[in-house]
């Protein structure tokens, strides 16, 4: 396949505790810097998805399959005759409080406490099995795990199938809910140095040429993406400073530096990984501007790669920047849908 | 057992291990079907049964064979209260 | 076009570490699933699975599954000869399910019973999650393309080596190092248990009388490289990947659609992206769990697909057991090996073939054959379908 397709954003959707909504709302919600509401994502559960299904559903799933549906009902794509679709979900932390549950009904009862309902919850990709049940997504469905950038990874290995035309459309995003229990978990490991939210959200990727065909809105293109890297301990922070994979991304949408007029970077309270992501940016993209950090207002959590990948799409051309614990970076330059 | 203790026990094992609204399970009539795909039922599906297979041996008792088709038993709370009622050991 | 060619091997199985204790053990035909003696097994019916043998090397301090990866990655980058310079371009696709649950699990369970709050190892912890082994590999094996960790359940080994094979033909990058690592978990254990799918005695894949799976534990690496580039630098190529399916069923968490649809749309996209017809399809490596319900329905989108008797059909996990994360890459390994060497290895414990299975199933003993293409299936919970079709002699 040496067809390189456009990919273009036709949809959004978030389940959020700052906002929940399509692509009009998040944008206005960030324009606004409404802050987050702890009880606001319960209460959006208990009227985006009925009871019959919230049954089978544990909560990061539910917050899952909302965000997908809202996606492709912003997309136009909520209806029989859309094209095959499939799933790339990132998630940091997955359905931990499902496999807690899990184990603790064994600790509980012995092997009569064991549920056969929990056992598929504690696999991670149970949360995009179920979303890919209800919008009967039957392409391809991959669940990444990834601190930090897990959401960004998603929308960047989407964007490769979209290209690569080997995924006509495609829900890309990522979720991670807050646990008091997980949360325990992960501050007894001292793993707990961002400033941690949760949600879900997810863009609808497709090639232009779809969107066009079926008269789609569109709200951006992901002119290009890359990911590498840098030398780190695990789960560390690296000392390296390296412009590559910014480059890597800036080339291959055939833009320049200079031409960015905003940068989404990660910025979410774990200050040393801050400073890091701080002194890359600034040997990659010394001039460009800092758009508001999403993660501020939104707290750590995967959904925050598709929501900043929109908030970009509305400063033309901008680019979106992660950088995790351990090294990984990723970095996508979005434009506006332009004649070529 | 009282097959009315039985029908309360099997209203609270779909609470709390199948997970249904409280407020929906007070209400069901004893000839409610179980399994989905039949019209009127609570719409169980086979990991469903599993779990209540589970809660039943537990809770009950009564011993699942797998060589034995349970799927009849399993048709409604009427029917699985009889099952039960005939096949725990006596107390 | 660019074409993706296979020249490192790693692995540690239940047959011990290394590529030739493994294919030394299916080539044989032996059965590695034995009593458990990792994790308790009171109470529940099946009690056995296929255990990597003690020696594992590596820290203790690291968790059982890290310590598998970390030896299977290092013999297949030793094998592919990368340099430093390589790898500060390699990708790292991981596919991962349990993580590092197993030492999570021993700590859960010492906090549980001493009802206080113990004290945390936080290693244990740290590394419970999938994306923990690309992290300890990414920065001990000093890999810097692109990190990724895929969870979609019993094929992610099989999903990181598609993916990987992907980022290479798109040109994204030259060199990838993929596959797939998992420890024996409690979690798994018991689930398994809980939903009736064990066999307690070892499984009997395509068997008239199979009666479930078996759980195993293990990882497999494979690097996969740019053809092009390999030849230039002179390493061998075991096999070409000449292409890669992966569908969803999108129908149930656990239960396998009934038409096998998802099945035959993964094995036909295979094909289709290696410009390869069914006929010319020597072998298949199934995904074969030996539950009732995967092997009636994987015979029946292999006869959709292939024909009945068209091609030779055998589960390595008759062997090995269900590796879990690790399966996709163990199977992609032994179905390089097969291509390689021109032996099929064979289905254990089979004696009557399921008559719902049109297929010579290769039981018990190996078959010499020359076989020029051959896919390896896995298909996991929730739908997650993957088929990878590989080419002898690249």
């Amino acid at each position: 396949m040496s067809v390189r397709h456009r990919v273009v954003i036709t949809g959004l959707g978030a389940v959020t505790a700052v906002v929940t909504g399509g692509a009009e709302a998040v944008t206005r919600a960030i324009a606004a810097a409404i802050p987050a509401d702890g009880e606001r994502i319960d209460r959006t559960l208990a009227q985006l998805v009925d009871g019959a299904e919230a049954r089978r559903l544990s909560r990061v799933s539910q917050l899952t399959l909302a965000a997908g549906r809202l996606a492709l009902d912003d997309a136009g794509l909520a209806s029989a005759s859309a094209p095959m679709l499939g799933i790339v979900l990132g998630t940091e932390l997955g359905d931990l409080r499902s496999t807690i549950a899990f184990a603790d009904g064994f600790l509980s009862r012995g092997p009569a406490g064991l549920s056969p309902l929990l056992f598929p919850n504690t696999v991670m990709n149970t949360m995009a099995a179920a979303t890919a049940i209800a919008v009967s997504a039957r392409d391809l469905s991959l669940t990444l795990n990834a601190p930090t950038v897990a959401g960004e990874l998603a929308v960047i290995r989407a964007a490769g199938a979209v290209a690569a035309g080997r995924a006509a459309a495609l829900l890309a995003g990522g979720v991670d809910e807050l646990d008091p229990t997980v949360g325990t978990v992960l501050e007894e490991a001292g793993g707990r140095f961002a400033a941690r939210g949760e949600g879900s959200a997810f863009v609808v990727l497709e090639s232009l040429d779809s969107a066009r065909a079926r008269g789609a809105r569109i709200l951006g293109e992901i002119l290009g993406a890359a990911s590498a890297a840098l030398p780190a301990s695990p789960y560390g922070v690296g000392r390296g400073v390296s412009a590559r994979v910014v480059a890597r991304a800036l080339a291959q949408a055939a833009v320049e530096p200079a031409a960015l007029r905003a940068v989404y970077g990660g910025e979410n309270g774990d200050a040393r990984r801050d400073a890091w992501e701080s002194r890359v940016l600034r040997h990659a993209v010394p001039r460009a501007p800092a758009g508001p950090s999403l993660a501020r207002q939104f707290g750590q959590t995967s959904a925050l790669g598709p929501l900043k990948v929109v908030a970009a799409a509305g400063a033309p051309p901008a680019l979106v920047h992660g950088l995790a614990r351990g090294g990984s970076e990723v970095a996508l330059v979005i434009d506006a849908a332009r004649p070529r | 057992m009282e097959a009315k203790e039985v029908l309360d026990e099997l209203k609270g094992i779909l609470v709390s291990r199948l997970k249904f609204d409280p407020s929906r399970v007070a209400d069901l009539a004893m000839d409610t079907p179980l399994p989905k795909g039949v019209d009127g039922a609570i719409g169980l599906d086979s990991l469903d049964f599993i779990e209540l297979s589970i809660a039943i041996e537990e809770r009950f008792a009564v011993p699942m064979e797998e060589s034995e088709d349970l799927v009849p038993h399993f048709a409604s709370l009427a029917t699985l209260s009889r099952f039960i009622a005939e096949r725990a050991p006596a107390t | 076009m660019r074409r993706v060619v296979v020249t490192g091997l790693g692995a540690v199985s239940p047959f011990g570490a290394g590529v030739k204790a493994f294919w030394t053990g299916i080539a044989t035909g032996s059965c590695a699933i034995r009593p458990i003696t990792l994790i308790e097994t009171d109470g529940f019916r099946c009690q056995i699975a296929a255990e990597v043998p003690d020696g594992i090397a590596g820290s203790h301090r690291r968790s059982r599954a890290d310590r598998l990866a970390l030896t299977a990655a290092r013999e297949a980058l030793e094998d592919a000869g990368l340099s430093h310079d390589d790898r500060l371009e390699t990708a790292l696709i991981v596919g991962a399910v349990g993580g590092g649950m197993l030492e999570a699990e021993t700590w859960h369970w010492r906090r549980r019973e001493r009802a206080a709050r113990g004290h945390a190892s936080i290693g244990a912890l740290r590394s419970i999650l999938p994306s923990s082994h690309a992290e300890t590999l990414g920065t001990r094996l000093r890999l810097g393309g692109p990190r990724e960790t895929l969870v979609t359940a019993c094929s992610s080994g099989a999903a990181s080596l598609a993916v990987a094979a992907e980022l290479i033909a798109d040109g994204i990058v030259d060199v990838a190092l993929a596959g797939g690592a998992d420890a024996l978990t409690r979690i798994c254990f018991m689930g398994f248990n809980a939903l009736k799918l064990l066999d307690p005695a070892p499984c009997r894949p395509f068997d008239r009388d199979r009666k479930g799976m078996s759980i195993g534990e293990g990882a497999a690496f494979l690097v996969l490289e740019e053809a092009t580039r390999a030849r230039a630098r002179g390493v061998r190529s075991y096999a070409e990947l000449a292409g890669a399916g992966m569908t969803t069923d999108a129908f149930h968490v656990t239960a396998p659609h009934p038409d096998g649809d998802g099945m035959a749309r993964a094995m036909r996209a295979a094909l289709a992206r290696g410009g390869v017809a069914p006929s010319d399809v020597g072998y298949v490596n199934a995904h074969g769990t030996a539950t009732l319900q995967n092997d009636r329905i994987e015979a029946g989108a292999l006869r959709a697909v292939f024909g009945e008797g068209r091609v030779l059909v055998s589960s390595t996990k008759s062997m090995i057991g269900h590796t879990m994360a690790a399966a996709g890459s163990l199977e992609a390994l032994a179905t390089v090996l097969a291509l390689a060497h021109g032996v099929v290895p064979p289905t254990a414990q089979h004696d009557h073939t399921d008559p719902d299975v049109p297929f010579d199933c290769v039981p018990r003993v190996a078959r010499e054959t020359a076989v020029g293409h051959a896919i390896s299936n896995s298909f996991g919970f929730g739908g997650q379908n993957v088929t990878l079709l590989f080419r002898a002699g690249a």
